[in-house]
């Protein structure tokens, strides 16, 4: 049951520590230090100069949130939000003192994401897990050791060559860099948004900056800084609250992440400790305080992986922000009591594919038996294909794609937005269409053995889409790629207000009878100007064609 | 009945039930023999098929259908449960809440599909049975005579207990099958839906398990 653990500290991971990676690499490469919680680190060492926090006024003014004063460097606004003002007696439930700087150097944050160079890079390639303390080749991911490792050999380099790349971007906007031999320089802001800024995150962000990167840009700061010391609070007021939803978190703390050492006790080496791991705490905290906050959605199944891997990257506190973020702005409702936002984004996928991948609608465009759709029933019954890529938008690829994928996917989603979520999974579909298996797959069969077939391929494919560079060329390229860049915020916003009208439509058909269906020239716009009805900007994407390049990497791909 | 050798006979089976009572570890049992103490909660739907090979060199294709079990993802649910065969629907013989909540379930399955469906009653978790038992077979037995399933089973995946013979069970409840006397075992399979079939499922450790039979797999 939940919460009644942790009665020596409230543990909010307010404040983060890196520490030393070397420390790490004493047990298999990625045992936690298990001494960490009781050393006492100065709060100082851990900002080092770069920015002195004022722990006397808990809410440091804070000059610029989004990184655009490029000359406030030494007011750090993570830190000073980081220093929150605890004097009240809001979190004392359990008659714990909490003194300010005493609790700080207690309720540090260990670092789960051991950074690359050479000589982690030769650690991680000998574990069996990978630097984010997932097991290497689950099968989940269907991908063997062997063949995670010939992969991560390579692409470690590229992330080197990337990093020195960001150290100079950083240099450019006048950010020094503090480095020394034992400290990573782990940047808490970041550059304005530029064109610059967007090519280099599609690119891929620092393993080890990618929380506070994320954070940074989703507007984390600005939610933080208006909402101090909410999250404690709430934190404070549902310890031990049981009901509906703390009854269903209960149930999937232990499957979020089973294959993952930081959320499985069972799966480290040290048989003696089997305590709760801590961040499957920090996750039944996250999770109940958000279900306490949004209670339109309350909790959600795939919640859990999505606040499970943020916690891998950042703290508690940031985490349950991150995911207000998330249901408010970007996709809004998906988590919802009755998924409406699911419905809505699924039949918005649909029109997109109809609309930029015509050749993949020929085939998914059928009901189980092999029928094809009616043109005017589509938003009604959505294709059996959407059962599928319902769990791409509500997990947002967490489970989906092997991991550092789903991570370079979320680099570009809290950057740019949920257009994200639509370009990534239409890149997985043309690819899957354009693979040689699923063109073997698809040319024999009855109807309905392929839209099984179908189903069963596009289920497995994108576990084994390893290769994120490639994924992300062919989204974004518009020569030797699919160029969806072209799909713009804009035309998923009018879509998204399209069919979520038709289904309000429909709800209330279904409720009163004597309403009618879709116009008779909506019936027409649909079968004929498909785009000028959604507010699809077909004109940008045409004559994008299956291009050779892509078959050739696939092959290469498929080989390796 | 027509010479089927050739064809590939499909059906589809829909696995469903409260959250974490064993779904997923059910089809994982059934379709690779291993077991994990923890799965990946299920988001959505999850599709697998497998080969059934039974008596008289007969062969059949099942796909199973592994869905999420909180109730919000119930909206997901009805537009393939229109196409199912069968109807597996799971609880947790050691969580009370997870058997009540079975009438929903039924519920909704027959709301789809009215009584054209063969549904299957299924408590795992039987290797817990001594200590934390919340549901007694007196219970689903009631609940199956109640609402005419096809039959119950008690089963573990964790002691691999009762797995192979739910699926052969349910194989044999195909309508295909209902008519030739393929079962080798006491109880004879019937193809009246209101006249359901029972099976011996007492649980005893020591005692070999019944799906030892080799007809299948």
């Amino acid at each position: 049951m939940p919460t009644d653990q942790e009665s020596s500290t409230i543990s909010l991971n307010t404040s983060k520590v890196h520490l030393n990676p070397n420390s790490h690499n004493k047990l298999n490469g990625h045992q936690r230090n298990e001494s960490s919680n009781s050393r006492s680190y100065s709060f100082l060492d851990y900002y080092g100069a770069e920015s002195p926090p004022q722990i006397s006024s808990g809410s440091t003014t804070i000059k610029k949130i989004n990184g655009l004063d490029t000359e406030s460097e030494s007011i750090d606004p993570s830190t000073s939000l980081d220093v929150l003002d605890l004097k009240d007696d809001t979190l004392c439930a359990d008659g714990d003192v909490i003194n300010n700087s005493k609790s700080l150097d207690s309720e540090h944050r260990e670092n789960y994401i051991q950074p690359i160079n050479m000589a982690s890079k030769s650690e991680i390639l000998k574990s069996n897990f990978d630097r984010y303390g997932f097991k290497k080749g689950s099968t989940l991911h269907n991908i063997t050791m062997e063949d995670y490792n010939e992969w991560f050999n390579i692409y470690s380099d590229s992330e080197l060559r990337q990093l020195k790349k960001w150290h100079l971007l950083m240099k450019h906007h006048g950010f020094q860099i503090e480095e020394n031999n034992n400290e990573e320089y782990i940047p808490t802001r970041f550059p304005p948004r530029s064109d610059k800024v967007k090519k280099m995150i599609r690119k891929g962000i620092p393993s080890s900056w990618r929380g506070n990167a994320w954070f940074f840009y989703a507007g984390g700061y600005d939610k933080l800084n208006k909402n101090t010391g909410v999250y404690e609070k709430i934190v404070a007021n549902t310890r031990g609250i049981k009901n509906k939803d703390t009854e269903v978190i209960e149930r999937d703390l232990n499957r979020t992440f089973p294959d993952n050492i930081y959320f499985n006790s069972n799966l480290s080496n040290n048989t003696d400790l089997k305590e709760e791991p801590n961040l499957i705490k920090s996750l039944r905290r996250v999770l109940i305080a958000f279900a306490h906050y949004q209670p339109q959605i309350g909790y959600c199944q795939s919640l859990n992986f999505l606040a499970g891997l943020l916690l891998i990257f950042m703290t508690e506190e940031r985490t349950f922000w991150m995911l207000v973020i998330l249901t408010e702005k970007i996709i809004p409702k998906v988590h919802s009591q009755n998924l409406e936002g699911v419905h809505t984004d699924q039949g918005v996928l649909i029109l997109c594919i109809k609309e930029y991948i015509p050749s993949l609608w020929n085939i998914l465009g059928k009901n189980f038996d092999g029928e094809p759709l009616e043109e005017d029933k589509i938003l009604i019954r959505l294709p059996p294909i959407t059962l599928v890529t319902s769990s791409w938008f509500m997990s947002l690829f967490v489970g989906i794609l092997p991991i550092e994928t789903v991570l370079r996917i979320w680099d570009i989603l809290w950057y740019e937005g949920s257009k994200t979520i639509f370009r990534f999974s239409l890149t997985i579909f043309k690819l899957c269409l354009d693979s040689p298996d699923f063109q073997m797959n698809s040319q024999n069969g009855s109807s309905e053995t392929e839209q099984i077939e179908l189903f069963q391929f596009m289920q497995s494919f994108p576990k084994k889409l390893l290769d994120s560079n490639l994924l992300i060329d062919c989204c974004f390229k518009k020569i030797g790629g699919y160029g969806f860049g072209s799909l713009s915020q804009d035309e998923i916003n009018r879509c998204r207000s399209f069919v979520s009208k038709q289904r309000e439509k429909i709800n209330q058909k279904n409720k009163n009878k004597s309403l009618t269906e879709m116009t008779d020239e909506e019936k027409t716009l649909i079968g004929n100007d498909i785009h000028d009805i959604y507010g699809f900007n077909r004109s940008i994407m045409s004559g994008m064609v299956w291009n050779k390049n892509i078959r050739k990497k696939l092959s290469s791909h498929k080989k390796k | 009945m027509s010479d089927k050798s050739n064809i590939l006979k499909k059906y589809k089976i829909v696995f469903l039930g409260d959250q974490s009572v064993g779904k997923t570890s059910l089809i994982t049992r059934f379709m690779y023999d291993t077991f994990d103490e923890t799965y990946a909660a299920t988001i959505g739907i999850d599709f697998l098929s497998k080969t059934m090979y039974l008596e008289e060199g007969k062969t059949i294709r099942l796909q199973l259908w592994d869905t999420a079990g909180q109730e919000r993802f119930r909206s997901l649910i009805p537009s393939y449960i229109r196409d199912s065969h069968v109807a597996v629907i799971c609880y947790d013989i050691t969580n009370k809440k997870s058997f009540l909540n079975l009438d929903k379930w039924i519920k909704d399955v027959k709301l789809e599909r009215g009584d054209d469906v063969i549904i299957v009653l299924v408590g795992n978790k039987s290797d817990l049975a001594n200590d934390k038992r919340q549901v007694t077979i007196e219970d689903v037995e009631s609940l199956h005579l109640k609402i005419g399933s096809k039959f119950f089973i008690e089963t573990s995946t964790k002691a691999n207990h009762n797995v192979k013979l739910l699926f052969k069970k349910i194989a044999q409840s195909l309508p295909e099958f209902n008519n030739e006397g393929t079962e080798n075992e006491n109880n004879t399979s019937n193809n009246n839906h209101n006249n359901p079939e029972t099976i011996d499922i007492t649980i005893d450790k020591n005692a070999p398990n019944p799906q030892t039979l080799n007809t299948c797999c």
